[in-house]
């Protein structure tokens, strides 16, 4: 919720925003019509994947910045694969 | 007279999963859960967790668990918006200045912002005290993108930290955003990153705290920000 509201606050203040969470936020994020948002299928305290997995990490991250740039309209949520 | 000693109901028994006496913020999902869908999903981890023991690979225990956080927080409604605002990007990636922003906890060992006014918090103590945190306002921790991961604290009593203790990127990925600064997939970052816990009052952050970082984010001519909730 808190991440949500910075998003909602930023892009109105002109600054873009990209937000990665876990699948298990979906409902939230949805609820609260966040501009883009990346959903990944890790658990709960590790978005960006599990510990030392530099790649995932890397991998996660590249494709979030990806979509700040592809993202046209508010409510684009992406599923991670 | 004697207390008589009932045995407790399976109902109690996965609420006590969320903040009570078998509090496990990794599980704490299960109370979210019907008693029946709990019931299912236990039995199904211990099916898994045996055929992981046979086979070695632990992705059904991993996919087992996720699939019941997902059920567990589908319901999740705390906040909702029709609509919400949307500010396209206004140059190409390779050149726009980038900031992240997470509420994980982070912070650097020596600038804790004292949470209630405890000095050295246990991660015991925020779990705790959540109902507390969730009325005071958020404090941002600025963290320099150089700094090294052994100089980070994570505390944060609404999630289990252990994976973001062994490696802040998990839920912090400021090292990876350096990374791909250095590939050249965007131009520039600030020179902090920032951290602040999630489990706060949303009325504080929006009224009070929230009006602050956005002025300083603009200052800092920041073109976009990545945002990572835990």
């Amino acid at each position: 919720m808190s991440v949500g509201h910075v998003a909602r606050v930023l892009e109105e203040a002109k600054i873009a925003t990209i937000v990665i969470a876990v699948k298990s936020f979906e409902t939230r994020m949805r609820m609260m019509s966040l501009p883009r948002v990346l959903l990944t299928p890790q658990l709960l305290g590790r978005p960006l994947g599990n510990p030392f997995n530099e790649k995932l990490q890397i991998t996660i991250l590249n494709r979030a910045i990806q979509l700040l740039e592809r993202a046209d309209r508010n409510g684009t949520i992406q599923d991670y694969y | 007279m004697q207390k008589e000693n009932r045995p407790e109901s399976f109902e109690a028994f996965i609420k006590s999963f969320f903040y009570g006496k078998r509090s496990d913020l990794s599980f704490k999902f299960i109370s979210e859960l019907t008693p029946e869908n709990a019931s299912i999903f236990i039995q199904g981890l211990f099916k898994d967790l045996m055929d992981s023991f046979d086979d070695d690979d632990l992705e059904r225990v991993r996919q087992r668990l996720l699939q019941g956080q997902v059920e567990g927080y589908k319901e999740q409604k705390n906040f909702e918006y029709d609509d919400g605002p949307f500010h396209p990007l206004q140059k190409p990636l390779s050149s726009i200045k980038l900031t992240l922003l997470t509420s994980s906890g982070h912070f650097l060992k020596g600038r804790d912002s004292k949470p209630l006014g405890v000095e050295n918090m246990t991660q015991e103590e925020a779990e705790r005290r959540i109902f507390d945190s969730l009325k005071e306002a958020p404090q941002l921790s600025e963290i320099p993108f150089d700094s090294k991961s052994e100089d980070l604290v994570v505390r944060h009593g609404g999630y289990d930290i252990r994976a973001a203790l062994k490696d802040p990127n998990v839920s912090f990925p400021y090292q990876r955003m350096v990374n791909l600064k250095d590939q050249g997939v965007f131009a520039d970052l600030t020179v902090n990153a920032y951290s602040f816990v999630g489990a706060c009052s949303q009325k504080r952050l929006l009224k009070k705290t929230l009006p602050d970082w956005v002025d300083k984010f603009v200052n800092l001519g920041v073109d976009a920000a990545v945002l990572v909730p835990v």
